[in-house]
């Protein structure tokens, strides 16, 4: 949920609510008939926005699941869902969603004396070479990993 | 200058994103109920795929060719665009939204209007994955001309009519049936008085192109010429009117089925019109036979309710939507398609409600605003009325349909690493 400036009027702050749902508003800003109002009124636009912190870029920014174990050492678990930004350029390192001969594959991109590497971050899988000949594609670069803490959620 | 901006081959591009090795393959994508063909890649026209083409005439082509097809995604179109246009609207704020796949842009201030399309149709391709091309020209017609050129004939996909002389050559070329809003009936016609080409149009007198082709054609005839005549339409509006139609996945008989079948397409319309924030005061209500079986019964039905105050609640649409399906109902009909029209929109803040208002409107929005609610964590339609039913036998025919990839977490790609 979003709080959108519109105004202010001597102690009373205006903002108009964006994709929310009118049962969770905090009751800022409400004319207290009696009492003192709460020193914290003017702070309760700051709740915390989970989407705003993992999309920076709201329309390059997609969610894929990822299957398998070849990234376990770099925090990847299987059916661990990974924030993806296409907007993004990848630094060397980087974690990326890449598409090699038409399939998809998440590796670290690694690039050392003008040769590019697809790394795995387990040690029972080996790096990939990627030369020009191979049809190679940054689909995006993982920008977040979101992990169910529990077992028994998962 | 202005540019239209069309993604190519849209929903088959849209089905690529998440499939990369379809890449350079054949792909088609099918109408609502596996009907006919709606999109095709180049690969699928090249093999001769027609626009339109019954599903099952495909079977003959897809024995001997590699054709990858499916079912209409909707839900991931439509989140698609909408990743496009807001891509496109960064680089542009002067957009008008023409369709679920084209935009119309104003290019004009600094810089070179190519350089401004070269590097919009990257960040298109980057950020969405959808390839664009665009036609820039001094007019909206002369633009979807421009984009033609550039979709068939250019390898960066962008072409521009910068002079007369340019836009001379590309009007003798092109064949009057290409050009937009014109029909095979009238293309037909214009044939048989001797125009041909776009050019042989603008060279007619007004009067005569206004005799043949109305006023909005002698427009389009002056934007070729180079005069300005749809401006570009920023705002977007409010849609002026909400339709929900579907053509059944069985022949329906009944009116129990068709109660089912307009009950949820009059819930959809009012969650549609809540979605907008706004109201609708007339609600329309049609039923038709099957067309394409001239030996059965033809029948059209058609009404409409104006209500005395506009509303957006399911409980008063789909009341009065059941209404007009009794008035419009024959027992003695085989039925294809219905739908829901409602139109006279106003927005939701201007609601006038009449002195004799009847219905406890407080009450509605609160359920109505509870329901939008639970069905936007739960998923669509988990709380819905009575009256439409489960799992209904009018439900559409979708067998190849892809997952919502960028719409529902459960449908997220996956991917094996």
């Amino acid at each position: 949920m979003k709080f959108k400036f519109l105004n202010t009027n001597k102690d009373l702050i205006f903002y108009s609510i964006e994709d929310a749902s009118l049962g969770d508003v905090p009751l800022f800003g409400d004319a207290v008939p009696a009492g003192f109002p709460s020193p914290a009124d003017d702070y309760l636009d700051m709740d915390l926005n989970l989407h705003d912190y993992l999309v920076q870029n709201p329309s390059a920014t997609f969610c894929v699941k990822a299957i398998g174990d070849s990234m376990i050492d770099a925090g990847i678990e299987s059916s661990d869902v990974m924030v993806i930004d296409r907007a993004l350029t990848p630094k060397n390192n980087d974690i990326i969603l890449a598409v090699v001969e038409g399939e998809f594959t998440v590796k670290r991109i690694k690039k050392s004396n003008d040769e590019l590497y697809l790394m795995p971050a387990n040690e029972n899988y080996r790096p990939m070479k990627i030369t020009t000949e191979m049809n190679f594609q940054v689909w995006g670069v993982v920008t977040f990993i979101i992990h169910k803490a529990n077992a028994s959620t998962r | 200058m202005l540019a239209l901006a069309d993604c190519n081959n849209f929903y088959a591009s849209c089905e690529r994103i998440f499939q990369p090795h379809l890449q350079n393959k054949a792909v088609v994508v099918l109408s609502n109920n596996d009907g006919c063909v709606i999109a095709r890649s180049n690969e699928a026209k090249n093999l001769g795929i027609k626009m339109g083409v019954p599903a099952f005439q495909l079977k003959e082509i897809t024995k001997k060719n590699e054709v990858h097809i499916f079912s209409s995604n909707f839900a991931l179109y439509g989140d698609i665009s909408k990743r496009v246009m807001s891509t496109m609207r960064e680089e542009c704020l002067k957009m008008e939204v023409y369709s679920i796949d084209e935009a119309f842009m104003d290019f004009s201030g600094e810089g070179s209007p190519v350089d401004k399309a070269v590097a919009l149709k990257q960040k298109v391709q980057q950020h969405v994955g959808v390839p664009i091309s665009i036609g820039i020209a001094p007019t909206k017609t002369l633009c979807k001309v421009a984009g033609l050129i550039a979709k068939k004939y250019t390898s960066s996909g962008v072409y521009i009519l910068k002079d007369q002389k340019t836009i001379e050559k590309a009007l003798k070329w092109l064949p009057v049936e290409e050009l937009w809003g014109i029909g095979r009936r009238h293309a037909q016609s214009l044939k048989s008085s001797g125009v041909h080409t776009a050019f042989d149009l603008c060279q007619a007198e007004d009067s005569w192109i206004r005799l043949k082709l109305s006023v909005v054609g002698l427009r389009m005839v002056k934007e070729l010429r180079g005069t300005p005549c749809f401006p570009l339409e920023e705002s977007s509006n409010r849609k002026k009117n909400i339709c929900t139609s579907r053509s059944f996945g069985k022949e329906v008989k009944t009116i129990e089925e068709l109660r089912e079948a307009i009950s949820s397409f009059a819930n959809t319309c009012a969650c549609k019109l809540r979605q907008q924030k706004s109201c609708a005061k007339r609600i329309s209500v049609f039923i038709l036979t099957n067309r394409h079986k001239p030996n059965a019964k033809q029948y059209k039905g058609l009404t409409s309710i104006v209500m005395d105050s506009p509303t957006n609640s399911s409980l008063e649409i789909v009341g009065l939507a059941l209404k007009g399906l009794e008035q419009v109902f024959r027992g003695d009909c085989i039925y294809k398609k219905a739908g829901i029209i409602v139109s006279d929109i106003v927005p939701q803040n201007q609601q006038q409600l009449s002195l004799f208002d009847s219905v406890d409107r407080k009450k509605h929005q609160l359920i109505m605003t509870s329901v939008d609610e639970i069905n936007k964590k739960m998923g669509r339609d988990k709380v819905r009325l009575a009256v439409q039913g489960h799992s209904p036998r009018w439900a559409l025919k979708q067998e190849r349909l892809s997952p919502c990839y960028s719409t529902k977490i459960e449908d997220a790609l996956q991917v094996k690493i």
